[in-house]
């Protein structure tokens, strides 16, 4: 990490009222996204990876959430310090949201050309007409074919793949400097999936944005990221550079979660699942969460939870015994 | 076209497919024209042999599920055929259809919708013999509730427990304890796999590969996940816009694929390495899959494809085995091999 960060979250502690209690969807989470940087946010269901993005933009609905502490900074400011008017300034040029499911996201009711020029409308940068000339352009650049008779479209006239290319052009019309995807292409299917991430690797190319990729696919990880920050049960639990993630994962859900993911240019072999059920959140385990699949713990990972340390390589990992066998 | 069944007994494939067509009416053209027809099966033909696993791969739309819910006749076939041990499928009479839904069972996507939440899931598994009455014994029910919780991977005493009572993993293991309860010869899996995360996943794919070697199942894996399906199957059939494209022995497939939909697929899927990322090259397909209801002429791939001539408009390439490579597909100008055309139209049947 030696570039300069665009975005830092420090201890960010954010919770839940459920009817079953309180809920802590994040339990002191800390990373930072390096200016140009595709930094991975990689975790399963629950691990509260969705929760960290929608802090970021402000947001969690409150109640029921709350942020309960720690700090979000960007551009030198707090940005959970700002009220809700502050903070839409702050990150509404220059942080943008690609969401997973793009049809849902738009407004069935206007026009895609007409929802693109509104990003401009709204942030007081251009005239209608070139606000509209420049949602076409945009169109053009993200490839959707007959961009100035399609602008006049409704969301549901496109694709799975052509609504997120209009995410992604509502995302990069401002040139934020940090786009948020969160799981970009999960809904889509492969060869769709396969034209979003060209498109989103070209986009990182062109505009030198960072871009914080929150996703549960390995695949895309291996495929889009520099960095990857590994979370589980609302801690990360490794932050790494891709490459050596890959090759030698130090925390033990990260190489569980290598181990099971089936793999298409592998053959058969039995696949090597995590034991047990995922940590319920409501109840999780003293000290380390991962302990009760861990093959490695022991009692001091049930008295003290393992922070997140940094080693000698300047990868971190947030277990007692990582480094041991590492390297 | 018209060949008899198959006879009975162990020496013929326990599932024989033949033309198999399923149309849903689509949109009315006009206040007073026909509704077109969404060909989501669309001559779908293949076998399937004892303790074998086939895995059906394709994108939303290609017709995978449909195909599926076809073979259990969930909904009737609009025509062909589907012989299991002999016996069609598509056009027994309701007793004949019931002895032969005893004999194959499903394992639906979603772990959430396919219980009925106010039965314990002792009662959902214990449905099974309710209906088949003779099945087994009501005084055994019991007792075989806990072995089969048992083998999939539960506690016996879990019975008594309602399905919210569960996470998607452990009820998708109730799942297969339900498709296990009378004893199936084959199980058809609609994406068993894909509501679940990936440390999960590969339990429950564990647990089938598992039970399918012990009980010589035959299993259908119907999946959009390559690495699953190339991880589960003995063989591959990929579909593309109601059609199988291409079909053969996994390892061919992955490795020495013919048709240039299932190369595309295949290259499009990220592996979970980064070291050459770089360099690595992937056919990148242009454009979504044409609309079901009117699906081009000739090669429904061709308006994507990037061999297409203008023979694949004019001609619909028959399921070969033109390069002797073990795998059929359906494009005339499978990679690599030599492009001579066979007569078209003889082949009928999806099998080697």
């Amino acid at each position: 990490m030696t570039k300069p960060s665009v975005l830092e979250i420090d201890n960010l502690q954010v919770s839940f009222r459920t009817s079953g209690g309180r809920v802590a969807a994040l339990n002191g989470v800390s990373f930072a996204v390096g200016q140009n940087e595709v930094l991975a946010v990689l975790g399963e269901s629950g691990s509260g990876k969705s929760v960290t993005a929608a802090s970021v933009m402000g947001l969690i609905a409150q109640p029921p959430g709350s942020i309960d502490g720690g700090q979000i900074r960007f551009g030198g400011v707090n940005l959970l310090a700002l009220d809700a008017d502050d903070h839409r300034r702050m990150c509404g040029k220059r942080v943008s949201l690609i969401f997973q499911d793009a049809l849902s996201a738009l407004n069935p009711v206007y026009p895609v050309g007409w929802q693109i020029a509104e990003v401009f409308a709204i942030h007081g940068m251009a005239d209608r007409a070139s606000a509209v000339r420049h949602a076409v352009e945009l169109m053009e650049a993200v490839g959707i074919p007959a961009a100035a008779e399609r602008a006049g479209q409704y969301p549901h006239q496109f694709s799975g793949g052509m609504c997120q290319r209009i995410m992604i052009a509502m995302a990069i019309a401002l040139k934020p400097e940090l786009i948020i995807a969160d799981e970009p292409t999960t809904a889509l299917d492969v060869t769709i999936q396969a034209q979003i991430v060209e498109l989103l690797k070209e986009t990182h190319a062109q505009s030198g944005a960072s871009i914080m990729l929150i996703t549960h696919d390995l695949g895309l990880v291996a495929e889009m990221a520099d960095r990857v920050v590994v979370m589980y049960a609302g801690r990360v639990v490794e932050d790494s550079d891709v490459y050596r993630f890959f090759a030698e994962p130090l925390h033990p859900y990260a190489m569980g979660l290598l181990a099971s993911q089936p793999r298409i240019d592998r053959g058969a072999g039995a696949l090597q699942p995590i034991p047990g059920a995922p940590p319920n959140p409501l109840a999780l385990p003293s000290g380390c969460a991962f302990r009760p699949p861990c093959p490695r713990a022991t009692l001091r990972c049930a008295e003290q939870t393992p922070a997140l340390r940094k080693l000698a390589s300047g990868r971190a990992v947030a277990c007692h015994f990582a480094d041991e066998q590492a390297l | 076209m018209a060949i008899g069944p198959i006879p009975v007994g162990n020496a013929g494939p326990l599932l024989d497919v033949r033309n198999l067509v399923k149309h849903f009416p689509g949109r009315r053209r006009g206040l007073f024209g026909a509704p077109s027809a969404i060909r989501a099966v669309d001559d779908v033909g293949f076998t399937l042999s004892r303790g074998e696993t086939l895995g059906v791969v394709g994108e939303s739309g290609s017709g995978k599920t449909t195909l599926a819910r076809t073979l259990l006749r969930l909904h009737p076939a609009t025509s062909g055929q589907a012989f299991f041990d002999g016996e069609d499928i598509l056009t027994a009479d309701p007793a004949a259809l019931k002895r032969l839904r005893r004999r194959m069972q499903v394992v639906f996507q979603d772990p959430y919708l396919a219980f009925n939440p106010r039965f314990t899931i002792g009662e959902t598994i214990a449905e099974a013999w309710r209906i088949h009455f003779d099945a087994l014994p009501r005084s055994q029910w019991a007792k075989r509730i806990g072995e089969l919780l048992e083998q999939v991977g539960l506690r016996a005493d879990y019975a008594g427990r309602h399905p919210h009572e569960f996470s998607g993993g452990q009820r998708q293991r109730v799942g297969i304890a339900r498709a296990l309860a009378l004893e199936p010869d084959l199980v058809i899996c609609d994406e068993p796999v894909s509501a679940l995360d990936v440390s999960v996943q590969a339990q429950v794919v564990n647990l089938l590969v598992d039970i399918q070697k012990m009980r010589k199942l035959s299993l259908i894996f119907v999946a959009h996940d390559l690495a699953v399906v190339r991880h589960i199957s003995t063989r591959v059939a990929v579909m593309y816009l109601g059609k199988i494209v291409e079909i053969g022995p996994t390892d061919a497939v992955f490795e020495r694929a013919n048709h240039p939909y299932t190369q595309a697929l295949l290259s499009a899927v990220p592996v979970p390495d980064p070291r050459g990322r770089e360099q690595r090259r992937r056919i990148v397909l242009q454009g979504d899959p044409p609309n079901p209801a009117s699906p081009p002429s000739g090669c429904r791939f061709r308006t994507r494809c990037w061999k297409a001539q203008d023979i694949c408009a004019r001609e619909e390439p028959a399921l070969l085995d033109r390069r002797g490579t073990g795998t059929l597909s359906r494009c005339l100008f499978p990679e690599a091999g030599p492009t001579t055309r066979l007569p078209h139209g003889q082949l009928t049947r999806g099998q080697e």
